[in-house]
Protein backbone atom coordinates (compact mmCIF):
# COMPACT_ATOMS: atom_id res chain seq x y z
CA UNK A 1 0.00 0.00 0.00
CA UNK A 2 2.82 2.31 1.12
CA UNK A 3 4.55 1.66 -2.50
CA UNK A 4 1.76 2.14 -4.35
CA UNK A 5 1.18 6.06 -2.36
CA UNK A 6 4.87 6.50 -3.17
CA UNK A 7 4.42 5.40 -6.93
CA UNK A 8 1.74 7.93 -7.16
CA UNK A 9 3.86 10.30 -5.41
CA UNK A 10 6.71 10.18 -7.78
CA UNK A 11 5.30 9.41 -10.79
CA UNK A 12 1.37 10.74 -10.91
CA UNK A 13 2.12 13.82 -9.34
CA UNK A 14 1.68 15.57 -13.25
CA UNK A 15 -1.76 14.47 -13.70
CA UNK A 16 -2.87 14.60 -10.42
CA UNK A 17 -2.39 18.62 -10.30
CA UNK A 18 -3.56 18.68 -13.72
CA UNK A 19 -6.85 17.24 -12.62
CA UNK A 20 -7.30 19.47 -9.93
CA UNK A 21 -6.85 22.18 -12.19
CA UNK A 22 -9.17 20.39 -14.61
CA UNK A 23 -12.08 20.09 -12.01
CA UNK A 24 -11.83 23.57 -11.13
CA UNK A 25 -12.73 24.24 -14.22
CA UNK A 26 -15.63 22.66 -14.23
CA UNK A 27 -19.58 24.38 -14.65
CA UNK A 28 -21.17 24.51 -11.12
CA UNK A 29 -24.33 23.07 -10.73
CA UNK A 30 -25.46 26.76 -10.48
CA UNK A 31 -23.73 27.66 -13.35
CA UNK A 32 -25.70 25.16 -14.93
CA UNK A 33 -29.18 26.38 -14.05
CA UNK A 34 -28.04 30.07 -15.06
CA UNK A 35 -27.31 28.31 -18.58
CA UNK A 36 -30.68 27.26 -18.54
CA UNK A 37 -32.56 30.72 -18.31
CA UNK A 38 -30.45 31.20 -21.57
CA UNK A 39 -33.37 31.60 -24.33
CA UNK A 40 -31.02 30.94 -27.62
CA UNK A 41 -28.42 28.36 -28.14
CA UNK A 42 -26.00 30.85 -29.37
CA UNK A 43 -26.06 32.69 -26.55
CA UNK A 44 -25.21 29.43 -24.54
CA UNK A 45 -22.58 28.82 -26.85
CA UNK A 46 -21.00 32.57 -26.45
CA UNK A 47 -21.37 32.05 -22.56
CA UNK A 48 -19.21 28.48 -22.91
CA UNK A 49 -16.85 30.02 -25.49
CA UNK A 50 -14.11 31.03 -22.66
CA UNK A 51 -14.20 27.44 -20.73
CA UNK A 52 -13.00 23.73 -21.49
CA UNK A 53 -15.35 23.69 -24.72
CA UNK A 54 -14.49 26.53 -26.23
CA UNK A 55 -12.29 25.19 -28.46
CA UNK A 56 -14.46 22.47 -29.68
CA UNK A 57 -17.56 25.06 -29.73
CA UNK A 58 -15.73 27.58 -32.21
CA UNK A 59 -15.02 25.09 -34.73
CA UNK A 60 -18.90 25.18 -35.20
CA UNK A 61 -20.21 27.72 -37.78
CA UNK A 62 -22.38 30.63 -36.79
CA UNK A 63 -25.76 29.10 -37.06
CA UNK A 64 -25.33 25.29 -35.76
CA UNK A 65 -27.99 23.03 -34.71
CA UNK A 66 -28.06 21.72 -31.25
CA UNK A 67 -27.11 18.08 -32.83
CA UNK A 68 -23.54 19.79 -33.97
CA UNK A 69 -23.39 21.70 -30.33
CA UNK A 70 -24.26 18.58 -28.75
CA UNK A 71 -21.44 17.02 -30.30
CA UNK A 72 -18.89 19.76 -29.85
CA UNK A 73 -19.43 19.21 -26.55
CA UNK A 74 -18.89 15.50 -26.61
CA UNK A 75 -15.38 16.00 -28.25
CA UNK A 76 -14.89 18.58 -25.33
CA UNK A 77 -15.47 15.95 -22.83
CA UNK A 78 -13.21 13.47 -25.48
CA UNK A 79 -10.44 15.78 -25.56
CA UNK A 80 -10.39 16.26 -21.79
CA UNK A 81 -10.32 12.58 -21.44
CA UNK A 82 -7.46 12.33 -24.26
CA UNK A 83 -5.72 14.89 -22.73
CA UNK A 84 -5.47 13.02 -19.06
CA UNK A 85 -4.78 10.05 -21.21
CA UNK A 86 -1.64 11.71 -22.94
CA UNK A 87 -0.17 13.25 -19.87
CA UNK A 88 -0.32 9.55 -17.62
CA UNK A 89 2.42 6.60 -17.17
CA UNK A 90 2.19 3.02 -16.37
CA UNK A 91 -1.10 1.51 -14.36
CA UNK A 92 -3.06 5.14 -14.61
CA UNK A 93 -2.56 5.19 -18.04
CA UNK A 94 -3.41 2.13 -18.57
CA UNK A 95 -6.71 2.28 -16.26
CA UNK A 96 -7.47 5.23 -18.45
CA UNK A 97 -7.26 3.46 -21.56
CA UNK A 98 -9.78 0.28 -20.20
CA UNK A 99 -11.99 3.34 -19.23
CA UNK A 100 -12.13 4.62 -22.32
CA UNK A 101 -12.82 1.29 -23.87
CA UNK A 102 -16.11 1.49 -21.88
CA UNK A 103 -17.14 3.59 -24.77
CA UNK A 104 -17.19 0.49 -27.18
CA UNK A 105 -20.21 -0.64 -25.56
CA UNK A 106 -22.16 2.36 -25.50
CA UNK A 107 -21.22 2.72 -29.26
CA UNK A 108 -22.38 -0.80 -29.99
CA UNK A 109 -25.78 -0.19 -27.78
CA UNK A 110 -26.56 2.66 -29.62
CA UNK A 111 -25.87 0.84 -33.21
CA UNK A 112 -27.84 -1.67 -32.40
CA UNK A 113 -30.91 0.46 -30.76
CA UNK A 114 -30.46 2.53 -34.28
CA UNK A 115 -30.48 0.23 -36.91
CA UNK A 116 -33.60 -1.67 -35.28
CA UNK A 117 -35.35 1.76 -35.20
CA UNK A 118 -34.57 2.40 -38.84
CA UNK A 119 -32.57 5.36 -37.92
CA UNK A 120 -30.02 6.53 -40.16
CA UNK A 121 -26.45 6.50 -40.37
CA UNK A 122 -26.16 10.50 -39.66
CA UNK A 123 -28.70 10.05 -36.97
CA UNK A 124 -26.11 7.94 -35.68
CA UNK A 125 -22.92 9.06 -36.19
CA UNK A 126 -23.96 12.18 -34.39
CA UNK A 127 -25.77 10.31 -31.60
CA UNK A 128 -22.26 7.86 -30.72
CA UNK A 129 -19.17 8.80 -28.39
CA UNK A 130 -16.04 10.50 -29.98
CA UNK A 131 -14.55 8.22 -27.06
CA UNK A 132 -15.14 5.06 -28.46
CA UNK A 133 -12.11 3.08 -30.03
CA UNK A 134 -13.85 1.73 -33.33
CA UNK A 135 -13.07 4.16 -35.99
CA UNK A 136 -15.96 5.98 -37.55
CA UNK A 137 -15.07 4.21 -41.56
CA UNK A 138 -15.63 0.71 -39.34
CA UNK A 139 -18.53 1.53 -37.20
CA UNK A 140 -20.27 2.76 -40.99
CA UNK A 141 -19.56 -0.26 -42.58
CA UNK A 142 -20.95 -2.31 -39.78
CA UNK A 143 -24.15 0.27 -39.92
CA UNK A 144 -24.54 -0.73 -43.57
CA UNK A 145 -24.58 -4.20 -42.88
CA UNK A 146 -28.00 -5.91 -42.18
CA UNK A 147 -27.27 -8.53 -39.83
CA UNK A 148 -26.95 -6.81 -36.54
CA UNK A 149 -25.37 -10.50 -34.87
CA UNK A 150 -22.50 -9.54 -37.42
CA UNK A 151 -21.84 -6.31 -35.57
CA UNK A 152 -22.06 -7.70 -32.35
CA UNK A 153 -19.49 -10.62 -33.52
CA UNK A 154 -16.91 -7.91 -34.94
CA UNK A 155 -17.37 -5.10 -31.80
CA UNK A 156 -18.15 -7.29 -29.29
CA UNK A 157 -16.61 -11.00 -27.84
CA UNK A 158 -17.86 -14.40 -27.22
CA UNK A 159 -19.27 -13.33 -23.87
CA UNK A 160 -21.90 -10.81 -25.47
CA UNK A 161 -22.55 -12.53 -28.59
CA UNK A 162 -24.58 -15.63 -25.95
CA UNK A 163 -25.46 -13.09 -23.69
CA UNK A 164 -27.55 -11.46 -26.06
CA UNK A 165 -27.75 -14.65 -28.60
CA UNK A 166 -31.71 -14.73 -27.44
CA UNK A 167 -32.49 -11.30 -27.89
CA UNK A 168 -34.20 -10.20 -31.11
CA UNK A 169 -32.46 -7.17 -32.45
CA UNK A 170 -34.79 -6.85 -35.42
CA UNK A 171 -37.85 -5.45 -33.29
CA UNK A 172 -37.46 -2.85 -30.56
CA UNK A 173 -39.81 -1.28 -29.07
CA UNK A 174 -38.49 1.82 -26.42
CA UNK A 175 -38.75 -0.48 -23.18
CA UNK A 176 -37.06 -3.08 -24.82
CA UNK A 177 -34.67 -0.23 -26.41
CA UNK A 178 -33.53 0.43 -23.11
CA UNK A 179 -32.91 -3.39 -21.70
CA UNK A 180 -31.31 -4.08 -24.74
CA UNK A 181 -28.90 -0.76 -24.07
CA UNK A 182 -28.24 -1.59 -20.38
CA UNK A 183 -27.65 -5.45 -21.18
CA UNK A 184 -24.97 -4.34 -23.86
CA UNK A 185 -23.15 -1.19 -21.56
CA UNK A 186 -23.40 -4.11 -18.97
CA UNK A 187 -20.95 -5.85 -20.82
CA UNK A 188 -18.55 -2.41 -21.29
CA UNK A 189 -18.69 -2.18 -17.44
CA UNK A 190 -18.23 -5.74 -16.76
CA UNK A 191 -14.77 -5.63 -18.09
CA UNK A 192 -14.29 -2.73 -16.46
CA UNK A 193 -15.13 -3.92 -13.48
CA UNK A 194 -12.94 -6.55 -14.03
CA UNK A 195 -10.02 -4.72 -14.76
CA UNK A 196 -10.30 -3.05 -11.34
CA UNK A 197 -11.40 -5.86 -9.38
CA UNK A 198 -8.52 -8.09 -11.19
CA UNK A 199 -5.09 -5.88 -11.78
CA UNK A 200 -5.41 -2.50 -8.88
CA UNK A 201 -4.75 -3.12 -5.73
CA UNK A 202 -4.87 -1.55 -1.96
CA UNK A 203 -5.95 2.00 -2.13
CA UNK A 204 -6.59 2.03 -5.77
CA UNK A 205 -9.00 -0.44 -5.63
CA UNK A 206 -10.89 0.50 -2.77
CA UNK A 207 -11.17 3.62 -4.22
CA UNK A 208 -12.54 2.74 -7.27
CA UNK A 209 -15.14 0.52 -6.68
CA UNK A 210 -17.86 2.71 -5.10
CA UNK A 211 -18.14 3.84 -8.56
CA UNK A 212 -16.85 0.76 -10.65
CA UNK A 213 -18.86 -1.72 -8.47
CA UNK A 214 -21.90 0.27 -7.99
CA UNK A 215 -22.32 1.09 -11.65
CA UNK A 216 -22.40 -2.98 -11.95
CA UNK A 217 -25.04 -3.24 -9.46
CA UNK A 218 -27.44 -0.75 -10.06
CA UNK A 219 -27.11 -1.76 -14.10
CA UNK A 220 -27.79 -5.21 -13.10
CA UNK A 221 -30.81 -3.60 -11.12
CA UNK A 222 -32.14 -1.95 -14.14
CA UNK A 223 -32.13 -4.71 -16.07
CA UNK A 224 -34.48 -6.63 -13.65
CA UNK A 225 -36.61 -3.23 -12.91
CA UNK A 226 -36.78 -3.12 -16.76
CA UNK A 227 -37.62 -6.87 -17.61
CA UNK A 228 -40.03 -6.74 -14.52
CA UNK A 229 -41.78 -3.81 -16.77
CA UNK A 230 -41.90 -5.54 -20.34
CA UNK A 231 -42.71 -9.23 -18.78
CA UNK A 232 -39.62 -10.57 -20.19
CA UNK A 233 -38.35 -13.63 -17.85
CA UNK A 234 -35.19 -15.73 -17.74
CA UNK A 235 -33.55 -12.62 -17.96
CA UNK A 236 -30.97 -14.22 -15.47
CA UNK A 237 -28.41 -15.08 -18.27
CA UNK A 238 -28.87 -11.57 -19.56
CA UNK A 239 -27.41 -9.71 -16.16
CA UNK A 240 -24.14 -8.90 -15.59
CA UNK A 241 -22.31 -12.04 -14.10
CA UNK A 242 -19.99 -9.74 -11.66
CA UNK A 243 -21.37 -7.88 -8.51
CA UNK A 244 -20.52 -6.19 -5.77
CA UNK A 245 -22.44 -5.20 -2.98
CA UNK A 246 -25.75 -6.52 -4.67
CA UNK A 247 -24.97 -10.44 -4.59
CA UNK A 248 -26.50 -13.09 -6.51
CA UNK A 249 -29.58 -13.69 -3.22
CA UNK A 250 -30.46 -10.29 -3.24
CA UNK A 251 -30.67 -10.30 -7.08
CA UNK A 252 -32.50 -13.36 -6.76
CA UNK A 253 -35.16 -12.33 -4.28
CA UNK A 254 -35.69 -9.08 -7.01
CA UNK A 255 -36.05 -11.67 -9.75
CA UNK A 256 -39.00 -13.96 -7.51
CA UNK A 257 -41.02 -10.68 -7.39
CA UNK A 258 -44.51 -10.72 -10.16
CA UNK A 259 -44.79 -7.77 -11.02
CA UNK A 260 -42.70 -4.28 -11.33
CA UNK A 261 -44.63 -2.89 -8.30
CA UNK A 262 -43.66 -5.89 -6.01
CA UNK A 263 -39.61 -5.41 -7.23
CA UNK A 264 -39.48 -2.18 -6.89
CA UNK A 265 -41.05 -2.30 -3.54
CA UNK A 266 -38.62 -4.93 -2.70
CA UNK A 267 -35.50 -2.70 -4.35
CA UNK A 268 -36.88 -0.02 -1.64
CA UNK A 269 -35.89 -3.15 0.97
CA UNK A 270 -32.26 -3.53 -0.47
CA UNK A 271 -29.99 -2.84 2.33
CA UNK A 272 -27.22 -2.08 0.18
CA UNK A 273 -28.91 0.31 -1.71
CA UNK A 274 -31.78 1.73 0.44
CA UNK A 275 -31.41 5.53 0.43
CA UNK A 276 -31.51 5.03 -3.59
CA UNK A 277 -34.13 3.05 -3.99
CA UNK A 278 -36.84 4.39 -1.53
CA UNK A 279 -39.09 5.86 -2.73
CA UNK A 280 -38.67 4.09 -5.75
CA UNK A 281 -42.03 2.53 -6.42
CA UNK A 282 -43.97 6.18 -5.21
CA UNK A 283 -41.62 7.69 -8.22
CA UNK A 284 -42.36 5.09 -10.67
CA UNK A 285 -46.31 5.73 -10.13
CA UNK A 286 -45.83 9.23 -10.47
CA UNK A 287 -44.10 9.30 -13.70
CA UNK A 288 -45.30 5.44 -14.79
CA UNK A 289 -41.88 4.75 -16.16
CA UNK A 290 -38.92 3.86 -14.86
CA UNK A 291 -36.84 6.99 -16.42
CA UNK A 292 -36.46 8.40 -12.71
CA UNK A 293 -33.52 5.64 -12.36
CA UNK A 294 -30.90 6.79 -14.86
CA UNK A 295 -30.95 10.57 -13.20
CA UNK A 296 -30.63 8.30 -9.88
CA UNK A 297 -27.85 6.45 -10.67
CA UNK A 298 -26.11 9.24 -11.89
CA UNK A 299 -26.50 11.20 -9.03
CA UNK A 300 -25.41 8.69 -6.48
CA UNK A 301 -22.26 8.25 -8.55
CA UNK A 302 -22.12 11.61 -8.55
CA UNK A 303 -22.11 11.55 -4.37
CA UNK A 304 -19.53 8.60 -4.48
CA UNK A 305 -17.13 10.71 -6.55
CA UNK A 306 -17.57 14.00 -4.67
CA UNK A 307 -16.44 11.59 -1.31
CA UNK A 308 -13.83 10.40 -3.23
CA UNK A 309 -12.24 13.89 -4.13
CA UNK A 310 -12.71 14.46 -0.26
CA UNK A 311 -10.44 11.50 0.74
CA UNK A 312 -6.93 9.94 0.07
CA UNK A 313 -5.73 12.09 -2.39
CA UNK A 314 -3.10 9.62 -4.10
CA UNK A 315 -4.84 6.75 -5.74
CA UNK A 316 -6.64 5.91 -8.98
CA UNK A 317 -10.10 7.07 -7.94
CA UNK A 318 -9.34 10.78 -7.97
CA UNK A 319 -8.50 10.08 -11.68
CA UNK A 320 -12.06 8.21 -11.99
CA UNK A 321 -13.96 10.66 -9.80
CA UNK A 322 -12.87 13.70 -12.05
CA UNK A 323 -14.13 11.91 -15.12
CA UNK A 324 -17.39 11.18 -13.09
CA UNK A 325 -17.68 14.65 -12.84
CA UNK A 326 -16.61 15.54 -16.18
CA UNK A 327 -19.33 13.03 -17.87
CA UNK A 328 -22.02 14.58 -15.51
CA UNK A 329 -20.96 17.93 -17.04
CA UNK A 330 -20.92 17.15 -20.20
CA UNK A 331 -24.01 15.47 -19.79
CA UNK A 332 -25.54 18.61 -17.95
CA UNK A 333 -24.33 20.75 -20.59
CA UNK A 334 -26.09 18.60 -23.80
CA UNK A 335 -29.21 18.47 -22.20
CA UNK A 336 -29.13 22.51 -21.39
CA UNK A 337 -28.49 22.56 -25.02
CA UNK A 338 -31.54 19.99 -26.51
CA UNK A 339 -33.55 21.40 -23.82
CA UNK A 340 -33.59 25.50 -24.96
CA UNK A 341 -32.88 23.91 -28.55
CA UNK A 342 -36.64 22.48 -28.30
CA UNK A 343 -38.01 25.31 -26.92
CA UNK A 344 -38.45 24.02 -23.51
CA UNK A 345 -39.35 26.61 -20.42
CA UNK A 346 -36.30 27.11 -18.01
CA UNK A 347 -37.80 25.53 -15.59
CA UNK A 348 -38.16 21.99 -17.75
CA UNK A 349 -34.35 22.28 -18.93
CA UNK A 350 -33.55 22.72 -14.86
CA UNK A 351 -35.32 19.16 -14.59
CA UNK A 352 -32.94 17.92 -17.08
CA UNK A 353 -29.89 18.77 -14.88
CA UNK A 354 -29.22 15.39 -12.91
CA UNK A 355 -26.66 17.05 -10.60
CA UNK B 1 46.78 8.78 12.23
CA UNK B 2 46.23 11.79 10.30
CA UNK B 3 45.40 10.06 7.25
CA UNK B 4 42.64 8.49 9.19
CA UNK B 5 41.35 12.10 10.97
CA UNK B 6 41.26 13.31 7.42
CA UNK B 7 39.75 10.49 5.80
CA UNK B 8 36.89 10.93 8.49
CA UNK B 9 36.57 14.46 8.00
CA UNK B 10 36.61 13.73 4.49
CA UNK B 11 33.70 11.51 4.60
CA UNK B 12 31.51 13.58 6.44
CA UNK B 13 32.43 16.65 3.65
CA UNK B 14 31.13 14.15 1.23
CA UNK B 15 27.67 13.13 2.95
CA UNK B 16 27.13 16.31 3.50
CA UNK B 17 27.49 17.47 0.20
CA UNK B 18 26.21 14.20 -1.57
CA UNK B 19 23.00 13.49 1.10
CA UNK B 20 21.56 17.04 0.28
CA UNK B 21 22.06 16.55 -3.18
CA UNK B 22 19.72 13.92 -3.21
CA UNK B 23 17.28 16.17 -0.73
CA UNK B 24 17.53 18.65 -3.35
CA UNK B 25 16.95 16.58 -6.07
CA UNK B 26 14.34 14.32 -4.32
CA UNK B 27 12.18 17.54 -3.48
CA UNK B 28 12.81 18.63 -7.42
CA UNK B 29 11.64 15.41 -8.85
CA UNK B 30 8.43 15.12 -6.82
CA UNK B 31 7.37 19.09 -6.89
CA UNK B 32 7.96 19.96 -10.25
CA UNK B 33 5.92 17.63 -12.22
CA UNK B 34 2.97 18.88 -10.23
CA UNK B 35 4.05 22.12 -10.90
CA UNK B 36 4.07 21.87 -14.31
CA UNK B 37 0.85 19.62 -14.27
CA UNK B 38 -0.95 22.50 -12.74
CA UNK B 39 0.67 25.13 -15.18
CA UNK B 40 -0.70 23.31 -18.01
CA UNK B 41 -4.57 24.30 -16.64
CA UNK B 42 -3.37 27.17 -15.05
CA UNK B 43 -0.34 28.92 -16.12
CA UNK B 44 -0.80 31.69 -13.71
CA UNK B 45 0.48 29.34 -11.13
CA UNK B 46 3.40 28.23 -12.15
CA UNK B 47 6.11 31.52 -10.94
CA UNK B 48 4.60 31.56 -7.62
CA UNK B 49 4.59 27.44 -7.49
CA UNK B 50 8.40 27.55 -8.40
CA UNK B 51 9.24 28.13 -4.60
CA UNK B 52 8.78 24.74 -3.77
CA UNK B 53 11.77 23.66 -6.61
CA UNK B 54 13.93 26.95 -5.06
CA UNK B 55 13.49 25.87 -1.50
CA UNK B 56 14.52 22.34 -2.27
CA UNK B 57 17.50 23.65 -5.13
CA UNK B 58 18.28 25.57 -1.54
CA UNK B 59 19.28 22.66 0.29
CA UNK B 60 22.25 21.51 -2.08
CA UNK B 61 23.54 24.78 -1.30
CA UNK B 62 23.16 24.08 2.58
CA UNK B 63 25.49 21.13 1.98
CA UNK B 64 27.50 22.93 -0.23
CA UNK B 65 28.80 25.80 2.19
CA UNK B 66 28.88 23.16 5.05
CA UNK B 67 30.75 20.90 2.90
CA UNK B 68 33.48 24.06 1.58
CA UNK B 69 33.79 25.09 5.33
CA UNK B 70 34.48 21.56 6.65
CA UNK B 71 36.96 21.42 3.24
CA UNK B 72 38.95 24.37 4.35
CA UNK B 73 39.13 23.59 8.17
CA UNK B 74 41.14 19.90 6.71
CA UNK B 75 44.44 20.66 7.59
CA UNK B 76 47.38 18.31 8.72
CA UNK B 77 46.93 19.13 11.84
CA UNK B 78 43.66 18.31 12.38
CA UNK B 79 42.69 16.34 15.78
CA UNK B 80 40.86 13.46 15.63
CA UNK B 81 38.05 15.82 17.63
CA UNK B 82 38.20 18.04 15.15
CA UNK B 83 37.15 15.75 12.54
CA UNK B 84 35.27 13.74 14.39
CA UNK B 85 33.06 17.51 14.54
CA UNK B 86 33.59 17.57 11.03
CA UNK B 87 32.15 14.28 9.95
CA UNK B 88 29.22 14.63 12.61
CA UNK B 89 28.55 18.33 10.86
CA UNK B 90 28.22 16.91 7.31
CA UNK B 91 26.08 13.94 8.57
CA UNK B 92 23.67 15.94 10.52
CA UNK B 93 23.62 18.52 7.36
CA UNK B 94 23.14 15.35 5.01
CA UNK B 95 20.37 13.53 6.88
CA UNK B 96 18.40 16.59 7.25
CA UNK B 97 18.61 17.87 3.60
CA UNK B 98 17.25 14.59 2.50
CA UNK B 99 14.20 14.36 5.21
CA UNK B 100 13.51 18.45 4.27
CA UNK B 101 13.70 17.07 0.65
CA UNK B 102 10.88 15.06 0.49
CA UNK B 103 8.67 17.06 3.00
CA UNK B 104 9.34 20.15 0.23
CA UNK B 105 8.75 17.20 -2.58
CA UNK B 106 5.16 16.35 -1.12
CA UNK B 107 4.07 19.56 0.15
CA UNK B 108 5.18 21.26 -2.76
CA UNK B 109 3.33 18.75 -5.22
CA UNK B 110 0.23 19.02 -3.05
CA UNK B 111 0.77 23.08 -3.20
CA UNK B 112 0.60 22.75 -6.82
CA UNK B 113 -2.41 20.30 -6.80
CA UNK B 114 -4.11 22.10 -4.44
CA UNK B 115 -3.66 25.77 -6.29
CA UNK B 116 -4.37 24.28 -9.36
CA UNK B 117 -7.66 23.88 -7.69
CA UNK B 118 -7.73 27.01 -6.02
CA UNK B 119 -4.95 29.03 -6.72
CA UNK B 120 -6.60 31.50 -3.46
CA UNK B 121 -5.28 28.93 -1.41
CA UNK B 122 -1.59 29.68 -1.91
CA UNK B 123 -0.59 31.69 1.23
CA UNK B 124 -1.42 29.02 3.25
CA UNK B 125 -0.29 25.82 1.49
CA UNK B 126 3.02 27.45 1.55
CA UNK B 127 3.41 27.30 4.81
CA UNK B 128 4.09 23.72 5.13
CA UNK B 129 6.72 24.03 2.67
CA UNK B 130 8.33 26.71 4.33
CA UNK B 131 8.39 24.47 7.43
CA UNK B 132 10.35 22.05 5.55
CA UNK B 133 12.71 24.20 4.79
CA UNK B 134 13.28 25.10 8.36
CA UNK B 135 14.20 21.74 9.30
CA UNK B 136 17.51 22.10 7.14
CA UNK B 137 17.88 25.14 8.28
CA UNK B 138 18.14 23.94 11.86
CA UNK B 139 20.59 21.41 10.73
CA UNK B 140 22.33 23.92 8.94
CA UNK B 141 23.07 25.99 11.98
CA UNK B 142 24.51 23.19 14.07
CA UNK B 143 26.21 21.76 11.37
CA UNK B 144 28.06 25.27 10.89
CA UNK B 145 28.61 25.67 14.46
CA UNK B 146 30.11 21.82 14.57
CA UNK B 147 32.45 22.45 11.38
CA UNK B 148 33.55 25.91 12.49
CA UNK B 149 34.34 24.57 16.22
CA UNK B 150 36.60 21.93 14.41
CA UNK B 151 39.64 24.29 13.81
Amino acid sequence: MISDTLVHLLRDNYLEAKIRGKKSFLLQRQQLLSLAEIPTLSDIVAALADGPYGSELSKLQEVSSAVETERAIQRGFASSVNNLVSGSKGNVRQFLLEYVRRFDAYDLATLVMFKSQGKTWEEFSTARQPLGGVREGQLRRLYMMDDLRESVRIIGDKTLEERTGDIDLEEMPPEKAALVRDIFTGWGEERFYNYVVKRLHGRDRSSCLPIVGATVDLLNLSIVLRSKLIGVSNIEEHLVPVHWRLDKQSIGRLLATTDLDETLEKAGSLTQYSRLMANARQRHEETKSLAFLEMDVKRYLVGQARRIFLGFPYTIGVVLAFLIFKENEARGLAAVISGVASGLKPDQVKALITV
Amino acid sequence: MVADTILFAGLGVSLSLLLSVLGAALGISISAPAIAGAGTERPETVSRNLIATILAEALAIYGLVVGLLSLFAITPTLSPDGAFRIFSGGLTMGVAALGAGLGIGTSGAALASATAEKPELFSRTVVPLILSEALAIYALVVSLLLVLAAK
